[in-house]
């Protein structure tokens, strides 16, 4: 990633969480837990953000707007809009409503030109990502960087908004999930956060991911670091040159697992949310740059690596420059 | 029989190495004769049809070494109370998951049945007993052929108790060789695999896509040997005056290959199928002791049952991979005026034919 006289880069980050949240403890009594509340909790999770009359289109609008109104962008200076989430009626459903037999044009009812419009991105042109996971956000985020640096867009707006399967339960593979929505900016010349490196290794083979359930589990590892490697390659960093590892909020023991095939220690890791937010499915990573920043455990200049994986599967990493 | 006739009572002789062991004695030496210990009819027909007409010079003699006395019969014991010259003790559960009381059973008591009854015979002048080169258990670094102790502790009870077993020996009343083969990869240089084990399982969850993580270094040395190495070194000490008292690492030693490099090329070459590559299959990432522990205590606490059986099947050898291991080798090599083949000569086939035959052995180890 590397030649480019510009520099992209996030420069700004909001999310948006429903109103409601529920401990472990709480979801285990609902009967929304396949493992016992005392395991969750021993792998780091505490709470999750529970959708209870919300939309996922309400919270992408709620945190697109937040991040436009608190960073003063000018709507009309966003040149694109990129969507990744839940599509079509299910992007509209409330959490509280029954979802419904979709209308034959009802298909057609974009969230993505919905979030144009109710943004006011007059000048931004619209792209949606699907099939990505929890990896969408990074494949938006290295889509914005490329648009930036082939078509010289000057202001991308990335939004993610996910919410767990209607069937209500909250854990995936020993990892809790929250409901969440990211909005993500960046920009060309952007004064923070710049684009050093970025990865993806995606593996269709592992597309069932029922069927194949451990030899994903098998291949997560391995590949992550094969990965961040080639993220840390790209960046031209070695392991030891990065600060802060900003993770995506599954549980700390498969971080830790994974910090020490880097080689890298525990305190690198940048985890507090994973016991307060939960696994957000494609928001964690951007959500926790955001509170990192905020909390002031970032210094400017710092290298920081992101990793996330998608079910689908994609493993995928972004080097950054803080 | 033929008066003259050399008599070695071997036990585990029916096993992978005892087969090749007894062929290759039989082939080596005409005046030798075989007493070889069975536990059933049906073994002894499987080493009648592996020996062919071979197997006219071998005399079966039923019995169990986790008897006293061997449980052998009246008559049995006075034949071999006459005839033996030598005893080869091979018999031994190789079953890395055993309890300690089960591994004791066999490998621990059992040498003491053997060592106790054959120390009875006034005829006999010499023990071959086959080791293990792990009895080194949790040790790293060079380990040389006279090092005989470890306060290192072990990875699993098959290492304790054939290191146990070998105290026994040497204390014993009996002249003794003690042979200590590093583990077994495949029948000979031809990669040719008759009985899967351990290594094999390995393998096999590697090329499954099932084998996320390994402790070990990539230049941390993978010792294994061939079947046929393993025989004719015993064919070779059997008749020797001059190695009493003598032990022996029956190892690749510094013919060994990085785990790392073995690694790769075993991708490299099952990656030649455009099948099995287009599944993305990656190289197991090699790790600390520490980190794979976690990883394995985490699949123990919380993954499905297929996968627990997985793990809990490695956790019983997988960790010597973390306990590098530099074999000498030089007193073996000097002593046989041969040494192990180069790994790096066989292993490309062997894991070349392990694919090819869809790995359709059931693999000897415990899950």
């Amino acid at each position: 990633m590397n030649g480019a006289a510009c520099a992209p880069g996030i420069s700004a980050v909001a999310y948006a969480f429903p109103a409601v949240s529920r401990s472990v403890q709480e979801l285990a009594r609902a009967g929304l837990l396949h493992s016992s509340p005392d395991t969750l909790e021993s792998l780091g999770f505490g709470q999750v953000h529970v959708a209870t009359s919300e939309s996922p289109y309400e919270l992408a609008l709620e945190a697109a707007r937040a991040l436009l109104r608190d960073n003063d962008i000018a709507p009309d200076s966003v040149t694109l809009l990129i969507y990744g989430g839940l599509a079509g009626s299910a992007a509209f459903a409330r959490a509280d409503t029954a979802p419904t037999a979709p209308r034959a044009m009802e298909r057609y009812r974009y969230p993505a030109t919905r979030l144009q419009f109710d943004l006011g991105l007059a000048n931004a042109m619209v792209i949606a990502l699907d099939q990505l996971a929890c990896t969408t956000l990074f494949a938006a985020v290295r889509v914005a960087r490329a648009m930036c640096l082939t078509e010289g867009m000057a202001r991308v707006l990335c939004v993610c908004s996910e919410f767990t399967a209607a069937d209500g339960a909250r854990e995936a593979i020993f990892n809790c999930v929250s409901d969440a929505a990211c909005a993500v900016l960046v920009e060309r010349d952007a004064p923070r956060n710049r684009l050093r490196g970025s990865a993806q290794i995606t593996k269709g083979y592992y597309w069932d991911a029922d069927a194949l359930r451990d030899e994903i589990i098998a291949s997560y590892f391995p590949t992550a670091r094969h990965a961040v490697q080639c993220v840390l390659r790209d960046a031209g960093w070695r392991p030891e040159d990065v600060h802060w590892v900003i993770p995506h909020n599954v549980s700390l023991r498969s971080w830790q697992i994974l910090l020490g095939l880097l080689g890298l220690p525990n305190a690198r890791l940048w985890s507090r949310n994973i016991a307060r937010d939960g696994h957000t499915l494609a928001g964690d990573n951007f959500i926790n740059l955001r509170d990192a920043m905020l909390e002031g455990a970032i210094r400017p200049g710092e290298r920081l690596l992101l990793f996330s994986y998608g079910y689908g599967a994609h493993w995928t990493a972004l080097a950054l420059e803080a | 029989m033929r008066p003259g006739v050399f008599t070695v009572f071997i036990t585990g002789g029916t096993g992978l190495i005892g087969r090749a062991a007894i062929a290759r004695l039989l082939r080596q030496h005409p005046d030798v004769r075989i007493a070889a210990l069975v536990r059933s009819g049906e073994r002894w027909r499987s080493l009648v049809t592996t020996l062919g007409p071979l197997a006219a010079r071998v005399v079966p003699v039923r019995g169990d070494i986790t008897c006293d006395g061997l449980a052998l019969g009246r008559g049995a014991h006075h034949w071999l109370e006459r005839h033996s010259r030598a005893v080869v003790h091979l018999a031994a559960d190789t079953v890395f998951s055993r309890s300690r009381d089960a591994a004791r059973a066999v490998n621990v008591d059992g040498t003491r049945h053997v060592l106790e009854l054959a120390s009875s015979w006034q005829g006999v002048e010499r023990l071959v007993h086959v080791s293990t080169a792990f009895v080194a258990g949790g040790r790293d670094g060079f380990i040389a052929e006279q090092d005989n102790g470890t306060g290192a502790g072990f990875v699993n009870p098959y290492e304790w108790s054939k290191y146990e077993a070998e105290r026994l020996v040497r204390d014993g009343p009996l002249p003794w060789i003690i042979l200590r083969p590093s583990t077994v990869a495949c029948d000979n240089v031809t990669g040719t695999v008759t009985q899967l084990n351990a290594l094999h399982f390995a393998l096999r969850l590697c090329y499954q896509g099932l084998a996320a993580l390994l402790p070990g270094a990539e230049d941390a040395p993978m010792d294994v040997v061939t079947t046929h190495y393993v025989a004719r070194a015993i064919g070779a000490v059997m008749l020797r005056d001059d190695l009493a008292g003598e032990t022996l690492h029956l190892c690749a030693g510094s013919r060994s290959l990085a785990l790392g490099e073995l690694l790769d090329r075993t991708f490299h070459i099952w990656a030649r199928d455009e099948s099995w590559k287009r599944r993305g299959h990656i190289r197991p990432a090699l790790t600390d002791l520490e980190t794979w522990q976690l990883f394995t205590h985490t699949v123990d606490e919380l993954g499905d049952p297929a996968l627990r059986r997985v793990t809990h099947a490695l956790s019983h050898f997988i960790p010597q991979l973390a306990l590098p291991k530099w074999f000498d080798t030089s007193r073996a090599d000097a002593a046989l005026g041969f040494c192990a083949p180069t790994v790096a000569s066989y292993w490309p086939r062997m894991v070349e034919k392990l694919a090819a035959v869809a790995w359709e052995q059931r693999c000897r180890i415990a899950a």
